[in-house]
C-alpha cells in the first residue's frame, strides 16, 4: 500500500503536476511571443518536433533525451515562425498553418524512426508519443523538474516585459527595449520548459492553449499574474484530467488523446468567436 | 538646438528615400513636420526616433550623437508616439502607460513606476478610462493611452506622428493643450501634423517635406503664404489671415 502511494501514485501526480504547469506556463508565454492567443507548443509543431528529437534519442545510441528534444523542439517552434513572418508581420492563419506543415514533417520523420526501430522499442515509442503519464516514476520527476522549474522561473522574471513585447515591435522599440532580443529570451525558455515536457510525457496537446485563456479569464491578461497563475492552475489542471483520463473508463486513456478530444473542440470553439476578446489579426 | 540632423540620407526597402535632410529643431518648443501623404515626414520621425539608421550623416539629440546612445539610454531622452497602434490583448489602460516605464525597468515595475504612470494618465487628463480594457477603447481614446505612455516614459524630446488624426475636436484641444504645457516645461516637441490649420494656430516653428527633401519657404515668404503651400501640396489654396498667420482653405 505504501509502495503503490509512495512508488506509483506520487511520482505520478508530481510528474503530471510538472509536465501541466510547463505546458500552461510555456502557451502563455509564446502567446504572449507571437501576440496571438491562438498559438501553444502544440499547435506551434514545437511538441512533434521535440517528441521527434526524443524518439531520436531513444533509438541512438549516446544521444540525450532531453538536449535532443529541446533542439528539435526549438527548430519547429523557429521553423514554423519563419515561414509564418512575411512583410505584414505574422498573422494567425499563416501561424496555425505553418505550426500544420512543421508538425507534418516531424510527425512523418518520428514515423520513419518508428518503422527503422526494433518491435521492443517500437512499443514505448508509440506509447510514449500518444502523450502517456503511466509509466511515470521519480527518475522521470528528477530528470525533466529541473530544466522545466529553471525554465519557468526564467519566464517568471520576464513576466512584464511579456506584457511589453505583446504590445507590438514597434511600440517596444520606442520605449528602448530590442524586441527581437526581448523576444529571443521569452523563446528559449518557453521551448525548454515545453520541450522538457514532452520529453517524459511525450505530446499532451491543447493544454498550452486551453489553460492560459481559463487563466486570462480569472485574473485578467497582465503577465505579471498570468504567468504564476498559468503555473498553479496548469498543474492542478492536469493532474485532475489525469485522474479523469485514468478512471472514466475500464480502460486507461491515454492522457494525450484524451486532452486534444477535450482541446480540439475548444480550439474551434476560440477560432470561430468571430470577434475574438483576445484578439488575433 | 534640441534636435541637430546633418545631411541625412536613407532609403526604404519599399523604394522610398530621403535625401540630404538637414534640419535644426529649437529646444522647448513645439515644432511642426508638414508634407504630402507619402513625402517622407514619418520616415524623418522614425529616424529621429532611432527606429531606423540612416545611411549617411549625423542626428544629434541634445548634444549626444543618436547612433551612439543605447536603445535604454536613447528611450529615456526621446518618446516616440507610433501612428497606429493595434492591440491584441485587453490590458487595462493603467497596465499599457506603465509599459512606458520600460526603460527604467530591471524585471517588475516598482511602485514609483506606478507613480509615474499615474502622474502621466492624470496630465493627459484620461482618469476615467484608468480600468479600461485597451482594445475596447476608440482610435482617439487610444491615442491619449499612447500618449500617456510617451509621458510616463519621461523624454525630454517627444516625437508624434499624427498625434491628434483619430481625436474629435475637444479631444484634439485637449492634445494640443498639453503639449503646449509640456513646451513650457521645457520639453522639445515635433509633430507630423495633417492639418495646417492646426499647425499654424498651436505650433512654433515649421519645417515642410516634399518627395524626401525639406523644402524651405522663400526670404521673402512666411510659411503660411498661398504660393509656398500650392506648391508644397500640389492643390489650389486660398488663405485666410488670423492672429498674424493664416488659415488655410483648399480651393
Amino acid at each position: 500500500m505504501e509502495a503503490v502511494i509512495l512508488q506509483v501514485r506520487m511520482p505520478r501526480v508530481v510528474l503530471a503536476f510538472l509536465v501541466g504547469a510547463a505546458l500552461t506556463v510555456s502557451g502563455s508565454a509564446l502567446q504572449a511571443f507571437f501576440r496571438n492567443p491562438l498559438v501553444s507548443p502544440y499547435i506551434l509543431g514545437l511538441s512533434s518536433g521535440a517528441a521527434f528529437g526524443a524518439a531520436l534519442a531513444l533509438t541512438v545510441p549516446f544521444l540525450p533525451i532531453l538536449p535532443s528534444a529541446f533542439l528539435f523542439g526549438l527548430l519547429a517552434v523557429g521553423a514554423s515562425y519563419f515561414l509564418a513572418t512575411t512583410r505584414q508581420g505574422v498573422s494567425t492563419l499563416s501561424l496555425i498553418l505553418a505550426g500544420i506543415i512543421v508538425t507534418g514533417i516531424f510527425t512523418a520523420l518520428l514515423t520513419i524512426v518508428q518503422y527503422l526501430t526494433d518491435p521492443f522499442k517500437l512499443q514505448s515509442i508509440v506509447h510514449w508519443t500518444m502523450g502517456n503519464l503511466h509509466n511515470a516514476n521519480w527518475s522521470k520527476v528528477r530528470s525533466s523538474a529541473l530544466p522545466i522549474l529553471l525554465g519557468i522561473f526564467w519566464l517568471y522574471l520576464l513576466r512584464w516585459r511579456m506584457n511589453v513585447i505583446s504590445l507590438g515591435d514597434e511600440e517596444t522599440r520606442a520605449v528602448g527595449l530590442n524586441p527581437q532580443r526581448e523576444r529571443l529570451l521569452v523563446l528559449l525558455p518557453a521551448t525548454l520548459v515545453a520541450s522538457s515536457a514532452v520529453a517524459v510525457a511525450g505530446v499532451i496537446g491543447m493544454v498550452g492553449l486551453a489553460v492560459p485563456h481559463m487563466v486570462r479569464m480569472l485574473v485578467g491578461p497582465d503577465n505579471q499574474k498570468v504567468q504564476p497563475v498559468s503555473f498553479s492552475l496548469g498543474g492542478c489542471f492536469l493532474v485532475l484530467v489525469d485522474d479523469v483520463s485514468r478512471t472514466i473508463a475500464s480502460f486507461e486513456i491515454p492522457i494525450g488523446v484524451f486532452t486534444i478530444l477535450i482541446g480540439g473542440p475548444f480550439f474551434v470553439y476560440l477560432l470561430k468567436r468571430g470577434r475574438m476578446s483576445y484578439g488575433g489579426t | 538646438m534640441a534636435i541637430r540632423v546633418d545631411r541625412i540620407c536613407f532609403s526604404h526597402p519599399s523604394g522610398f528615400s530621403l535625401e540630404d535632410v538637414s534640419l535644426h529643431v529649437p529646444a522647448g518648443r513645439l515644432s511642426v513636420l508638414l508634407g504630402k501623404n507619402g513625402s517622407g515626414k514619418s520616415t524623418l520621425l522614425r529616424l529621429l526616433a532611432g527606429l531606423h539608421r540612416p545611411v549617411s550623416g549625423r542626428i544629434e539629440v541634445l548634444g549626444q550623437n543618436l547612433s551612439e546612445l543605447s536603445t535604454a539610454a536613447r528611450a529615456k531622452v526621446i518618446g516616440y508616439l507610433p501612428q497606429f497602434h493595434y492591440p491584441v490583448f485587453p490590458y487595462t489602460v493603467e497596465e499599457v502607460i506603465l509599459t512606458g516605464r520600460a526603460p527604467y525597468v530591471f524585471t517588475v515595475p516598482r511602485i514609483g513606476d506606478r507613480e509615474k504612470a499615474e502622474e502621466a494618465l492624470v496630465k493627459v487628463g484620461i482618469q476615467d478610462l484608468r480600468k479600461r480594457p485597451y482594445t475596447e477603447l476608440s482610435g482617439g481614446e487610444r491615442q491619449l493611452v499612447m500618449m500617456a505612455r510617451v509621458l510616463a516614459q519621461e523624454p525630454k524630446v517627444i516625437l508624434l506622428d499624427e498625434p491628434v488624426s483619430h481625436l474629435d475636436l475637444s479631444n484634439q484641444s485637449r492634445l494640443l493643450h498639453l503639449l503646449k504645457r509640456l513646451v513650457q516645461e521645457g520639453i522639445t516637441v515635433l509633430a507630423v501634423l495633417h492639418d495646417p490649420n492646426v499647425a499654424f494656430t498651436c505650433g512654433d516653428s515649421f519645417f515642410f517635406m516634399k518627395q524626401g527633401r525639406i523644402q524651405r519657404p522663400g526670404p521673402t515668404e512666411a510659411p503660411w503664404d498661398a504660393a509656398f503651400l500650392e506648391e508644397l501640396f500640389d492643390t489650389r489654396i486660398e488663405t485666410v489671415p488670423h492672429n498674424g498667420r493664416a488659415l488655410v482653405i483648399p480651393r
